[in-house]
């Protein structure tokens, strides 16, 4: 068939494009003899259409939902429904793992990550419903790491733009003092350890009201305070009967977990009988006392700097009692002697090393080095000779 | 807010984080500002600059007069000796005022960078200003913090030039450890200026821990130097700061709670993970890490000038939220 191809045997040039598998030939139909063969092989780029595609090249993940997002969506509605959460929250929270999931970032994070996702979509759905759940329930629910937790949930919320309201202390509160198991009597719990749930809700939440006023809140993990102004109210509503009884008791017979020991609780140990007895009261004046320690703290806080700048001491100079001592102050007005400034317990506490101010330094950095400066950074031939023995000595060398 | 509009519509009405925001009992309501505004405004940059150096000079030119003096008054033994060096600071700081160039090289980089990190935070000189250039500041009532943030670190990186042989390095230098196994570089550190250096085989280096630009610089050098004396050929190439990490105390507390509240597009206060309030700042870009204590930290900054001019957007913010009611 080709013009100017002839078979070399018969001389015909009826010469066939015929293939023998895969290789291609080029035969005479009259003899069947095989004029020439292509080759065996096909090169890189002869195959290109042929080659196999990375799932992520080709564009199923855009058609269809993966299996891992699959089993992830899953997860966000059995974690939804394992906190018992209404089920418009649960719809949100599938909505922002879809969301996560279409950044090339997340999908190819390791399932590790994508397992914590599900918590974070969970909690940012909650926090901006104003639902208190806090981060240490939802890893202890995935059984994950709070540091892997903190960089994904971080990571999410930048990635998707979200707006995350603060965690609600007030419905916090009452959350977690309601799983409290201190308003039925039963074998651990005596009954004069039994309370009124209402009044001691409402009591917690008065005192860490004040705490939060009084600066012992701000830059602290909600959950201790709440632990501890629980104690304070629960101990406060029948003190003759309570006192007795230490925090870590008290934590164990409400079977709740003891948070780490509250720096300011145990100074409050120092008059903390007489505060108890007194918390109603001052929580029924607390506004006025607040604003009261407030002025006059600021006040002796202005008429101190005026003395103290000459001698150049900061106000940071209080009595030991921290501020929720001072706070707490007895109605009759028994002041401490010296000034009690409301402040943070942070810059109460002496600072724990003086910074000296560095020397100032002249050092342009195109000065000269001197060779024995550079000298004292090299070892000795010897030192070198002595190094190697004792690596080969001891078998420690570092493969390069 | 724009971000939910790619819920499904099912979600939309329900995930109202304008609702969301506000608490649900009123007690724990914030402080509102006092009308700084939401953005920080920026100084012009040039203007902070030259606002600054101005100040910085003042207070270098009085220190080295309060040194003179101590100087004079403590060591009568060596008297002679001290009034040498007297006369030379004086020279120095005349030099500065009239603003001569060339006669001292540190006059020269006073110029560019300011060369001396300042003393402390404490402001003990109220800065009497008498700028150089007309300031527009951005709220007519605004006046300058008067703390001056100190730097805490610098990173640099720097370029030898040459291939190394850790393994050779790790074995002729005193000052040098190397794990392959934990990571793939020398860990190298030196005395004067106190810093550490990472050597990577590619001949790319690391130096971290210096206090200024210049010692800085000078610390890289003395690290190249020991790498030629090791045997490389080793160059010093395109020595750049990558990251300045700078921190000042304004000395009141912060109610972090009210400062995420109103600077929401730039604020992020997680007290169970973290216990200060990270701030994102655009213009310049650098993150601060606000404490309640009144320590903040500054970092992100390539020059000086973005640290003082972050710390002297954020000032006025922070006034804001000092006094409670």
């Amino acid at each position: 068939m080709p013009g100017g191809g002839r078979c070399p045997d018969c001389g015909s040039t009826e010469l066939v494009e015929d293939s023998h598998y895969s290789q291609s030939q080029l035969v005479c139909s009259d003899c069947g003899c095989v004029v020439t063969e292509g080759v065996l092989t096909t090169t890189f780029s002869d195959e290109g259409n042929l080659r196999e595609v990375t799932y992520s090249r080709s564009t199923g993940e855009n058609e269809q939902v993966s299996r891992s997002q699959q089993r992830g969506l899953r997860r966000v509605r059995d974690l939804c429904r394992v906190l018992q959460l209404p089920a418009t929250f649960e719809d949100t929270a599938v909505a922002y793992y879809q969301q996560a999931h279409r950044h090339a970032g997340i999908r190819a994070a390791r399932l590790q990550k994508k397992e914590v996702l599900v918590g974070c979509c969970v909690l940012v759905t909650c926090r901006q419903h104003n639902w208190p759940l806090t981060m240490g329930t939802v890893c202890t629910l995935l059984y994950a790491d709070l540091d892997v937790f903190a960089g994904t949930y971080m990571q999410i919320v930048k990635l998707l733009g979200l707006d995350v309201p603060s965690l609600c202390l007030a419905d916090l509160v009452k959350t977690y003092c309601s799983s409290f198991k201190l308003f039925q009597a039963s074998p651990s719990v005596p009954a004069k350890y039994v309370e009124d749930k209402e009044k001691l809700l409402s009591r917690t939440l008065q005192l860490v009201e004040l705490a939060d006023e009084t600066w012992l809140v701000t830059g602290r993990h909600p959950l201790p305070v709440i632990t501890a102004a629980t104690f304070l109210a629960w101990q406060s509503l029948q003190p003759s009967a309570r006192l007795t009884c230490s925090l870590a008791r008290f934590c164990k017979l409400a079977d709740v977990d003891l948070p780490c020991p509250l720096a300011w609780l145990q100074v409050l140990g120092l008059d903390r009988r007489s505060v108890v007895k007194h918390i109603g009261d001052l929580l029924q004046h607390r506004r006025t006392l607040v604003r009261k320690a407030f002025r006059d703290g600021t006040a002796e806080q202005e008429a101190g700097e005026k003395e103290l700048q000459g001698r150049g001491q900061g106000p940071g100079q209080g009595n030991e009692e921290v501020a929720a001592s001072s706070s707490l102050r007895l109605p009759e007005g028994k002041r401490p002697a010296s000034p009690a400034l409301l402040l943070p317990p942070c810059m109460l506490k002496p600072p724990k090393r003086i910074c000296p101010p560095p020397p100032i330094s002249t050092v342009t950095g195109d000065e000269d080095i001197s060779d024995s400066e550079i000298e004292q950074y090299l070892r000795t031939p010897q030192e070198v000779r002595d190094f190697q023995k004792a690596q080969a000595a001891t078998g420690l060398s570092n493969p390069p | 807010m724009d971000q939910n509009n790619s819920l499904p519509p099912y979600a939309q009405g329900l995930a109202s984080p304008q609702g969301a925001m506000t608490p649900g009992i009123p007690i724990f309501s914030p402080m509102m500002p006092y009308g700084t505004g939401l953005t920080p405004q920026p100084i012009q940059n040039t203007n902070s600059l030259s606002l600054l150096e101005e100040q910085q000079r003042q207070q270098q030119q009085q220190q080295a007069q309060q040194q003179q003096q101590q100087q004079a008054q403590q060591q009568q033994q060596q008297q002679a000796q001290q009034q040498a060096v007297a006369a030379v600071q004086q020279s120095t700081s005349q030099q500065a005022t009239q603003g001569a160039s060339g006669q001292t090289p540190q006059l020269f980089h006073s110029q560019t960078l300011t060369t001396a990190p300042l003393p402390g935070t404490t402001p003990l000189y109220p800065s009497p200003m008498t700028p150089m250039t007309p300031i527009t500041p951005a709220t007519p009532a605004s006046e300058s913090s008067g703390i001056v943030p100190q730097l805490q670190n610098i990173v640099s990186t720097v370029n030898l030039g040459c291939k190394l042989d850790l393994k050779t390095i790790a074995l002729r230098a005193r000052n040098a450890e190397y794990n392959p196994k934990r990571f793939a570089a020398v860990i190298m550190r030196i005395r004067e200026p106190r810093t550490t250096a990472l050597i990577f085989s590619s001949g790319k280096m690391v130096c971290t821990g210096a206090k200024s630009e210049e010692q800085s610089r000078l610390a890289a050098r003395k690290y190249a130097r020991v790498v030629q004396k090791l045997g490389f050929p080793a160059k010093f190439l395109d020595f750049k700061i990558q990251n300045m990490v700078g921190s000042c105390d304004v000395k009141f507390p912060i109610r972090l709670e009210g400062l995420v509240l109103t600077h929401q597009q730039f604020s992020s206060y997680e007290p169970e993970l973290f216990p200060g309030l990270i701030y994102r700042m655009i213009k310049p870009r650098i993150v601060l890490l606000i404490f309640v204590s009144g320590k903040v930290v500054l970092t992100g900054a390539k020059v000086r000038a973005e640290i003082y001019e972050a710390f002297e957007n954020i000032y006025p913010i922070l006034k804001g939220f000092r006094k409670t009611t």
